[in-house]
C-alpha cells in the first residue's frame, strides 16, 4: 500500500516540474512515432496512431504501478500488423480497419489468457537481460537508420527487408540526393540537441529546444524562401480528430475465414507486446530500484489492449525506447506517463496547427536521438565480461538487422533458453521466518522469483534483519552476482554461508551479531 | 581534478561528434555539386535512343509537335514545348530504358546515374521486357498489343494494384519493376532515376498523342491464364523439351544468357543474373505474366509462333530453374538459392556429360 502511494507521490518537492517536463517531452516524442507507425507500418489512419498513444498511455499508466513505464504504439507491433492483415484486405479500407480491430481484441483476449494461466506468463520470464539489451541497442540502431530518409527529406521506401543494405543505401540516398534545406533542419536539430543536453540544467530540455530550434529555422525558411522552393515536409494537423471515435471490431459471418487465418497474427502480436512489456520491467526494476511484479504489466497491457480496439486505437505494450528516456530523466512518479498521455491530448486538441508546423526532418533527428540513447555502453560491457552472455547479446543484438525484431525475439528467446537448459535450473526457494535459503542457481530465470520471495521479506515489519542463506546455490549467473550486489547495499540484508562456516559479513562481529548467528544456526 | 578531466572527456565526445556530422555535411554538399554538374552534362544518346528520339522530333523548345502523330493523321497538335533540362532528363530516361546496365556508355555510374546500384547481377536492363524501348511497334508503325508500353503506362497515371489493391502512382509502379529485379534496395521515389525514367514516359505519351486516363491495348502484357490453354495443366517435361528446341541457342542450355565482350548479348532466365524468386516474372509466383511476355515476344525474330499452351510449359520450366531469392525471402532462403545457384549448373553439367563427351556443347553455361 506504502509502496503504491509513493509511486504516486513525486519524491522530492519541487519535483512536479521536472515529471510534468518528462510527460511534456514524451508526449512530442511519442507523437511522430505515433503517426508514422499507424500510417507507415500498420497501414491505418494516423488517429489510430495517436488514440493509441493517449489512451494506450493513460490506460497503462493508471493499471501499471510502476513508476518508469511507459505504454503506447510500438513499432515491432504494428509492423506486425500490417504484415498479417495484407493478404486479408486492401490497407486503409473500411474491411482492413475491422479486421484490425479484430485482431487487436484477439490479441487482448489471448494477453488476457496469459494473465489468468500462471504458467503462459511465467515463461516470458525466460526473456533475460542480455537478449533484452541486445534487442533494445538493435532497435536503438535500426531507429537511426530508419531515420535517414525522412532526415533528408526524402520517402521512405516501404520495402524493408535487409534492414543493413537498405540503411547502408538510405545513407547514400541522404549524401546524393537528399534534400539541403531539410538536411539543414535536421542537422540543426540535431545539434541543438546533441549540445545542451551536455549542461546538467538544459539537460530534460534538450528534446524540446532541438525541435523548436529546428521548427524555428524551418519557419525562418518559408518565410524568405517559400514553402514551393524547400519542399520541406511538415507534420500532419490532427486537431480535427477530436477525443475519442468509437469503433466496433468485425465479427460476422462471412468474415470468419479470414479471421481464423489472421489468429496466428494475433498470438504473434499480444506475445510480442507481453515480451517487450515484462522484458521492458525487468530491466528498469534494476534500474530504477522499485520492484514491480511484471504480472502487473501483463494486467495493464491485457485490460488495455481489450478496451482500445473498441475506442479505434493501436494495442499498447512498453516502449523501451521511451522507457529509457524516462530513466534517464530520472522520473520519481507515475505522473510523468500520466501526464504525457494528458500533454498528448491537450496537444492534438488544442495545439494542432502548431503541432502541424513541426517539420518532418526535426522529427526524425529528434528520433535519432533517441536511437542513440537506447545504445548503453555500460550494459553492453558488463555484458562481454561473460562469455555465454556476450553470445546470447550479439545474437541478439545483430538479428535485429537479420532476421528482424520478431525474429530478434525468437532467435533471442531460443538462444536464451538453451543457455537456461544449459545452466540447469531449479530455483527451490523458501522464507522462513527472517531468513531466506535459496537452493540451485541464482540465475536470470530464477531471479524474478527470488526477487519477488526478497521484496516481500525486506518489506515484513517483525524483523530488523534479513538472512539470504545461499549456503545450498550451485551456480550464480552475472545478472544474479549484480542482484546480489544491489542486496548487499540493503543494510538490513545478512549474507550467509554455511559451507564456509561463518558469517559473509566481516563487520558483524560484535555479541549481538554472535547472539544472532547463534539463533540463525538453531533455526537452520 | 576528475570533474575537470570527465569535461575534457565529454568535450572531446562532442567535439568528435560534431565534427563527424560537419564532416558528413561536407560530402553531402560535394556529392550534391557532383550530381548537379551530372544533370548539367549534354548526354551520349544509345544508337537506338538516338534514332527514337529523333523520329520523334525531340528537342527544346516553345512548343512541341509530334511528327509521328504529324504522318498518322495528318493534325499537328502543339503541345508545351521542352526546356533544355527537360530534353536532357528524357534523354537521360531513354538511356535508361534501352541501356540500363553502361554497355554502350563510356563512364556507365556518371551516364547512367547509379541505376546498376538497384538491380541484381550484370544482364537486366529495363528494355528486356520493355521491348523497343518501352515503346514496341509492329513494322507497320502501330504499338504492338500488350508490349508493357511505357507511354501507354503512364497516361493510366495512378493505378490500383490488383494484387494487395494499394493505390500506386507511376512511381511506385516503376518500383514494382525493380522490386522484380533488385538486390534488396529499391532508389527512393525521389530518386533521379525515377524522375528521369518519368520523364521520358511523359515524352513518348506525348509523342504518340495518347490521351491521360485512356486504357490502351499496348499497355500491360497479354496473361496467359490457364484457361486459355488445353487446360491439362503445366508441363514441366514437355517445357525443358521446348527450351532446349527454342530458347537453349539464346539464353544457354542452363539458362545463363550468353555474354560477349563482357556485354549481355541474351540475358540470363536463371543463375545469378536473372530476375529473382519473387518477381512477376517468375511462373511459380504469378504464372500468367511470363507465358504472355514468351507468346508475344520470343523466339527473336520467330514472334507469335508459339501457342498458350507451349508458353505455360516453357514458362514452368523455366521458373524452376535456380534463381535468386526475392528481398522478402529472408535472409536463409537468400542463402540456399544462392547455394543451388553455384551447385547446380556444374552438378548438371556433369551429370548430362557423364562418359558423354559429345553433349559438351549443348549443355552447361
Amino acid at each position: 500500500m506504502k509502496q503504491a502511494v509513493s509511486s504516486w507521490v513525486a519524491r522530492r518537492a519541487g519535483a512536479v516540474g521536472n515529471e510534468l517536463l518528462i510527460g511534456l517531452t514524451l508526449a512530442i516524442v511519442v507523437l511522430p512515432q505515433a503517426v508514422a507507425f499507424s500510417t507507415t507500418l500498420a497501414g491505418l489512419p494516423s488517429y489510430f496512431g495517436l488514440y493509441g498513444a493517449i489512451w494506450g498511455m493513460l490506460f497503462t499508466a493508471l493499471l501499471n504501478p510502476s513508476r518508469v513505464f511507459h505504454g503506447g504504439p510500438n513499432s515491432t507491433q504494428s509492423a506486425v500488423i500490417g504484415v498479417t492483415l495484407l493478404p486479408v484486405a486492401p490497407q486503409f479500407g473500411p474491411d482492413y480497419i475491422g479486421y484490425a480491430l479484430t485482431l487487436f481484441l484477439l490479441a487482448g483476449l489471448i494477453q488476457l489468457l496469459f494473465l489468468t494461466i500462471r504458467p503462459l506468463g511465467r515463461f516470458l520470464d525466460f526473456v533475460s537481460e542480455p537478449v533484452a539489451n541486445g534487442m533494445i541497442c538493435g532497435i536503438g540502431l535500426y531507429m537511426i537508420f530508419k531515420s535517414f530518409p525522412p532526415f533528408a527529406g526524402l520517402p521512405v521506401n516501404t520495402q524493408v527487408e535487409w534492414r543493413l543494405w537498405i540503411a547502408w543505401q538510405s545513407f547514400l540516398a541522404v549524401l546524393e540526393i537528399g534534400n539541403m534545406h531539410a538536411i539543414h533542419i535536421g542537422l540543426i536539430t540535431l545539434l541543438v540537441t546533441v549540445i545542451t543536453r551536455q549542461f546538467d540544467t538544459l539537460r530534460n530540455w534538450a528534446i524540446l529546444l532541438g525541435i523548436v530550434a529546428g521548427t524555428l529555422y524551418s519557419e525562418y525558411l518559408n518565410a524568405n524562401v517559400g514553402v514551393g522552393e524547400t519542399l520541406v515536409e511538415q507534420t500532419a494537423n490532427i486537431s480535427p480528430a477530436g477525443f475519442v471515435y468509437p469503433s466496433l471490431p468485425l465479427f460476422t459471418q462471412e468474415a470468419m475465414p479470414d479471421i481464423i487465418s489472421i489468429i496466428p497474427g494475433a498470438v504473434t502480436l499480444a506475445l510480442l507486446g507481453l515480451i517487450q512489456t515484462v522484458a521492458a520491467m525487468r530491466l528498469m526494476n534494476r534500474k530504477s530500484g522499485q520492484f514491480v511484479d511484471a504480472r502487473h504489466g501483463i494486467f495493464a497491457d491485457a485490460v488495455s489492449n481489450c478496451v482500445l480496439p473498441f475506442i479505434s486505437a493501436l494495442p499498447t505494450c512498453a516502449s523501451f525506447n521511451r522507457m529509457s528516456l524516462m530513466q534517464t530523466m530520472n522520473t520519481g512518479s507515475r505522473l510523468a506517463a500520466i501526464s504525457s498521455a494528458l500533454f498528448l491530448l491537450a496537444l492534438v486538441s488544442f495545439f494542432g496547427e502548431y503541432i502541424a508546423i513541426v517539420p518532418v526532418p526535426a522529427m526524425a533527428a529528434i528520433i535519432m536521438v533517441v536511437g542513440a540513447n537506447m545504445i548503453d555502453w555500460s550494459d553492453i560491457k558488463a555484458h562481454f565480461q561473460h562469455r555465454p552472455e556476450a553470445i546470447v547479446f550479439s545474437a541478439s543484438f545483430l538479428s535485429v538487422h537479420v532476421f528482424g525484431l520478431f525474429g530478434a525475439v525468437i532467435c533471442g528467446s531460443l538462444l536464451a533458453l538453451a543457455y537456461a537448459q544449459w545452466e540447469k535450473a531449479h530455483p527451490n526457494i523458501t522464507l522462513e521466518g527472517n531468513v531466506l535459503r535459496i537452493r540451485g542457481n541464482i540465475y536470470y530465470g530464477s531471479l524474478p522469483v527470488i526477487e519477488s520471495l526478497y521484496h516481500r521479506a525486506n518489506i515484513d515489519e517483525r524483523f530488523d534483519e534479513l538472512i539470504v542463506d545461499f549456503s545450498a546455490v550451485h551456480h550464480i549467473d552475472p545478472e544474479g552476482i549484480r542482484w546480489l550486489a544491489e542486496v548487499g547495499r540493503n543494510g538490513r540484508v545478512r549474507f550467509a554461508e554455511r559451507r564456509g562456516g561463518q558469517d559473509r559479513r566481516g563487520d558483524s562481529a560484535g555479541r549481538s551479531g554472535e547472539r544472532k548467528e547463534r539463533r540463525r544456526r538453531q533455526a537452520l | 581534478m576528475k570533474p575537470f578531466a570527465l569535461g575534457w572527456g565529454k568535450a572531446v565526445r562532442l567535439a568528435l561528434l560534431v565534427g563527424a556530422l560537419l564532416a558528413l555535411y561536407v560530402l553531402a554538399v560535394a556529392r550534391h555539386d557532383e550530381r548537379a554538374r551530372i544533370r548539367e552534362q549534354p548526354v551520349t544518346l544509345t544508337p537506338g535512343c538516338e534514332e527514337k528520339l529523333a523520329r520523334y522530333g525531340l528537342a527544346a523548345g516553345s512548343g512541341y509537335a509530334s511528327p509521328y502523330t504529324l504522318a498518322r493523321s495528318g493534325q499537328a497538335r502543339v503541345k508545351r514545348g521542352y526546356s533544355a533540362e527537360d530534353v536532357r532528363a528524357i534523354q537521360r530516361g531513354c538511356n535508361i530504358i534501352d541501356d540500363l546496365q553502361g554497355q554502350l556508355a563510356a563512364d556507365p555510374s556518371r551516364e547512367r546515374w547509379n541505376s546498376t546500384r538497384f538491380v541484381r547481377g550484370t544482364h537486366t536492363s529495363c528494355d528486356h521486357c520493355h521491348q523497343g524501348i518501352g515503346d514496341k511497334q509492329t513494322a507497320a508503325g502501330v504499338a504492338q498489343t500488350g508490349s508493357l508500353s511505357l507511354a501507354a503506362s503512364w497516361v493510366m497515371a495512378d493505378m490500383y494494384d490488383q494484387f494487395t489493391g494499394i493505390l500506386l502512382p507511376y512511381e511506385l509502379r516503376q518500383m514494382q519493376c525493380y522490386i522484380n529485379s533488385s538486390n534488396g534496395y529499391k532508389p527512393n521515389v525521389a530518386d533521379d532515376l525515377i524522375r528521369d525514367v518519368t520523364a521520358y514516359s511523359r515524352f513518348l505519351a506525348a509523342a504518340l498523342d495518347l490521351r491521360f486516363g485512356n486504357h490502351y491495348a499496348e499497355q500491360g502484357i497479354d496473361e496467359v491464364t490457364a484457361a486459355s490453354t488445353l487446360k491439362r495443366g503445366d508441363d514441366y517435361v514437355r517445357g525443358a523439351a521446348l527450351y532446349k528446341e527454342k530458347c537453349a541457342r539464346c539464353h544457354g542450355p542452363q539458362g545463363l544468357g550468353t555474354v560477349v565482350d563482357g556485354k549481355a548479348l541474351y540475358p540470363a532466365v536463371a543463375g545469378p543474373n536473372a530476375f529473382n524468386q519473387q518477381s512477376r516474372n517468375n511462373f511459380s509466383f504469378v504464372s500468367t505474366i511470363l507465358p504472355g511476355f514468351l507468346c508475344r515476344n520470343m523466339p527473336l525474330g520467330e514472334e507469335g509462333t508459339l501457342t498458350n499452351q507451349d508458353c505455360r510449359d516453357i514458362g514452368f520450366y523455366v521458373s524452376n530453374m535456380p534463381r535468386p531469392a526475392g528481398d522478402k525471402d529472408g535472409p536463409l532462403a537468400a542463402l540456399w538459392h544462392q547455394l543451388m545457384m553455384r551447385v547446380m549448373p556444374t552438378l548438371i553439367h556433369t551429370i548430362e556429360t557423364w562418359q558423354r563427351p559429345e553433349v559438351t556443347q549443348e549443355s552447361g553455361t
